[in-house]
């Protein structure tokens, strides 16, 4: 294992000061909390209310991404300005969510690299360089979506398929587990959920022909606590003809049925990844999150049945991982519209005006769905934020033309709510496809697609920025973007939104009507989910700007804070 | 990425001793480099640099070889004779090899045809700056016609162990395909 410990390695950190009144605080460096860096569970358990850390993913066990400080707001994001930018190693597609504790700020880039940085003035801290295995699995770019803090330590999930921890002072790893095989296509690239003892984590691999699962590892020892396979040994489920949005399918279920008698329950290599955050609901002790799509992705004649648990919302109990609800949106996918987008937990209106417990997800087809946290039944889904098409027609040897394009709708781009608007804030993309099918037997742990997407390079692509009240479904605004989005938003109670585009400009949008207030052009593409914290009374938004390797959008190596200027 | 030669060892200590005593390995690694060569260059223009090549690839495709999933006259039954295991210590010994310069000459015009035809097939997105990387093979600095010829296999598919490559490579005609054979010969290796 290689360390580097340099504080601060010339060339790396362009401290770019925007504004004399940071530059005159330089004299002191304490942080509100002097210079603690232990995550307590306590911490964890309120992070809603923390407006000076940003401790999660998506900032709170809900997943709400709604940040609660105001100072940047409506009337003044106009004067928000780089306060530093910091240029990691590593120029290449960056999906990282910035975590901040106590005035230090967690990052991660592409191949697995961490950094703690200075999150007033942007300083390395340390780097610490994960020892990559020969085996790396990664279908979309060699991603990472970022770190869990708890205690004193920092856990990150790798491109090899292994869990490790790292020492939050020093960035000196502590332990590191494997959580499965990479040869067969296990890899990680989502930030790990830590909840008291344990460190949650999916997989990725739906493209391989994997079995997912969310596990649960100790913190302190690295030893697994409890696996939850998201595709059971009865995988069939009950030939299910119609989506959740009520679309036929088109299945064949006879033909199903006969390969069922002939090749048997095929949960083995079915796919389902996990790899976006769970939700985590303490009162209940539950953990939700989405299962993605079947393997192989467009060939469904190998994989008889609905393919449970995969595109689906599922809710497993926190101390054991048993089941304990379910919904699918998608029985038997063939398109790869599957559920990536984290799901939040928030009040929501059920069919009776009654407030209940609610679950949102933003999915692939363009809707968000909203759930009863109760039993994970459907409440309701949202009118359609892209173009639908052709839905569902069958993929075909020659392709068949069917919108959204497997990209979606929403992406594993995090949503964001406002709870006072009651409004989740989603980005989208339109990015016609067609469809091809071709069957090919299990490639024993390489690329296992069943057939092709295939962008229609005459059709123009798009995204937008769309605002869901989720007590009615209904759109309140839309805002349409240059090229389709991917990567995240943040909502604050400063009445703003802030999200990020491929051609590299970071905007901050009226949270209520959608109206644009700031933008800043970031030299790569912005497609990681802001973050924001607070330092001695100054309010950061933070955004990582290195592009994206999937959408080919330009690459950087870029983190960048802003505050407001005077 | 390679791996550190005390990870040789550490495989070699996993394997059932039965394995190790009673295989070959260097007899095993000279008589591929009959063919693929000594100093890393192969005996035959058509025949592919593997002297360095990633580790999980090589060892991939003597399991596709192996398995029928890549089928080759001399390759396929070479494969069928190892095991698992034999055929990852074989990888491992020939990927920790020197890849070696090949000088390569393009055709006018093979870069801008070979770059476009990159673009359009979204190469970079997993292939990147084309050194390779654990399932990827490198291909900067490979033999001009093997990358011709396993292209066309791929293109026509008497290849079938990526049918993602050869879905790629179904819009790609033979010139293109020629130019980036011949472009992609001459990038140099990092
Ligand atoms: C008699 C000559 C010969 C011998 C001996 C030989 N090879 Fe090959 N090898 C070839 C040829 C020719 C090809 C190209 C086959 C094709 O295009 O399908 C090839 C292809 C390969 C490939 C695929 C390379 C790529 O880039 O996809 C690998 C890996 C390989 N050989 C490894 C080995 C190993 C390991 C051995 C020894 C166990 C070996 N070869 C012995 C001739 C040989
Ligand atoms: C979706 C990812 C992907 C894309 C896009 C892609 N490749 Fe590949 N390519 C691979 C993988 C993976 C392999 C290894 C296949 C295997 O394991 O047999 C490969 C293998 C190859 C090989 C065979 C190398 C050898 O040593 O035999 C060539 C040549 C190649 N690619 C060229 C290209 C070119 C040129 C393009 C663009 C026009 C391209 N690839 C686009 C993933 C990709």
């Amino acid at each position: 294992m290689k360390m580097i410990k340099t504080l601060l390695a010339a060339g790396m950190v362009a401290g770019a000061v925007a504004n004399s009144a940071t530059a005159q605080e330089e004299t002191t460096s304490s942080t509100l909390y002097g210079d603690m860096q232990y995550v307590t569970q306590d911490m964890l358990t309120r992070a809603d209310g923390d407006g000076n850390n940003f401790l999660h993913t998506n900032h709170n066990y809900a997943q709400t991404r709604y940040y609660p400080a105001s100072q940047i707001n409506t009337s003044n994001v106009g004067k928000l300005r780089p306060a530093w930018i910091f240029q990691t190693e590593v120029v290449d597609t960056m999906e990282t969510s910035p975590i901040v504790v106590n005035g230090v700020m967690y990052v991660t880039t592409a191949f697995n690299h961490v950094y703690a940085l200075n999150a007033r003035t942007g300083e390395q801290i340390w780097h610490h360089k994960h020892s990559m295995g020969p085996v790396t699995t990664y279908c979309c770019g060699p991603n990472n979506r970022g770190v869990a803090v708890a205690g004193g330590k920092v856990f990150m999930g790798t491109l090899d398929a292994k869990l490790v921890a790292l020492d939050a002072k020093t960035g000196k790893q502590l332990w590191e587990t494997q959580i499965a095989e990479p040869e067969l296509g296990y890899s990680e690239t989502m930030a790990p959920s830590v909840v008291e003892d344990m460190v949650l984590i999916g997989t990725n691999g739906g493209e391989y022909g994997i079995r997912g699962f969310v596990k649960a590892f100790d913190t302190e020892t690295g030893e697994l606590k409890w696996t939850f396979h998201t595709t059971p040994e009865n995988s069939v489920g009950v030939w299910e003809t119609h989506d959740a949005t009520g679309r036929d399918m088109l299945r064949d279920i006879e033909a199903e049925k006969a390969a069922l008698a002939e090749l048997g329950d095929p949960y083995e290599t079915l796919g389902g990844g996990v790899w976006q955050n769970p939700a985590v609901d303490l009162e209940t002790r539950r953990v939700y999150f989405v299962v993605g799509n079947p393997s192989p992705d467009l060939d469904g004649s190998l994989r008889p049945g609905d393919n449970l648990y995969t595109d689906s919302l599922v809710a497993v109990d926190l101390d054991t991982g048993e089941y304990v609800c379910h919904f699918q949106y998608i029985a038997h996918d063939v398109w790869d519209l599957d559920a990536v987008s984290p799901p939040i937990i928030t009040m929501v209106k059920d069919e009776n005006g009654n407030d209940v417990k609610g679950i949102l997800h933003g999915g692939k087809t363009g809707h968000v769905y909203v759930h009863d946290a109760d039993d994970c039944s459907l409440i309701r889904f949202s009118e359609a934020m892209v173009p639908q098409e052709n839905m569902w027609v069958l993929p075909t040897a020659d392709g068949a033309r069917m919108l959204p394009g497997a990209n979606g709708g929403v992406e594993w781009s995090p949503m964001a709510i406002d709870p006072n608007l009651r409004l989740s804030y989603v980005i989208n993309l339109h990015q016609p496809m067609t469809y091809h099918v071709e069957s090919t037997p299990y490639p024993e742990g390489k690329l296992w697609l069943g057939g092709a997407f295939k962008v229609i390079p005459e059709e123009e692509q798009w995204g937008n920025v769309s605002a869901v009240d989720y007590d009615t479904g209904q759109i309140r605004w839309k805002v349409r973007t240059e090229q389709p989005m991917i990567g995240g938003i943040l909502a604050t109670a400063g009445g703003l939104v802030f999200t990020g585009e491929g051609n590299g400009l970071f905007k901050a949008y009226n949270s209520e009507n959608g109206s644009e207030l700031w933008r800043f052009q970031a030299g790569a593409g912005v497609n990681a989910p802001p973050s924001s914290y607070t330092v001695e009374g100054t309010q950061y938004i933070v955004v990582a700007a290195g592009g994206n390797a999937q959408l080919n959008y330009k690459r950087g190596n870029n983190i960048i804070a802003f505050t407001l200027s005077d | 990425m390679r791996l550190p030669l005390a990870a040789l060892a550490l495989i070699l200590a996993a394997l059932p001793a039965a394995a190790q005593e009673e295989f070959d390995l260097e007899g095993t690694v000279a008589m591929c480099v009959s063919c693929h060569g000594e100093d890393g260059v192969p005996v035959a223009p058509e025949f592919p640099v593997i002297s360095g090549q990633q580790y999980f690839y090589i060892y991939t495709q003597l399991r596709d070889f192996g398995a029928g999933r890549r089928d080759n006259d001399i390759m396929t039954p070479i494969s069928a004779d190892l095991s698992r295991d034999q055929a990852k210590l074989v990888a491992q010994a020939i990927a920790e090899m020197p890849w070696p310069e090949i000088a390569a000459e393009a055709e006018e015009g093979d870069r801008a045809a070979a770059e476009s035809a990159f673009t359009a097939g979204q190469c970079s997105a997993c292939h990147g700056k084309w050194q390779g990387d654990s399932r990827i093979p490198r291909l900067a600095g490979q033999q001009s016609d093997y990358l011709i010829q396993t292209m066309l296999d791929l293109k026509h598919k008497t290849r079938a162990n990526a049918p993602d490559m050869s879905n790629i490579m179904a819009d790609m005609d033979e010139d293109q395909i020629g130019a980036m054979g011949r472009y992609l010969a001459t990038l140099t290796v990092q």
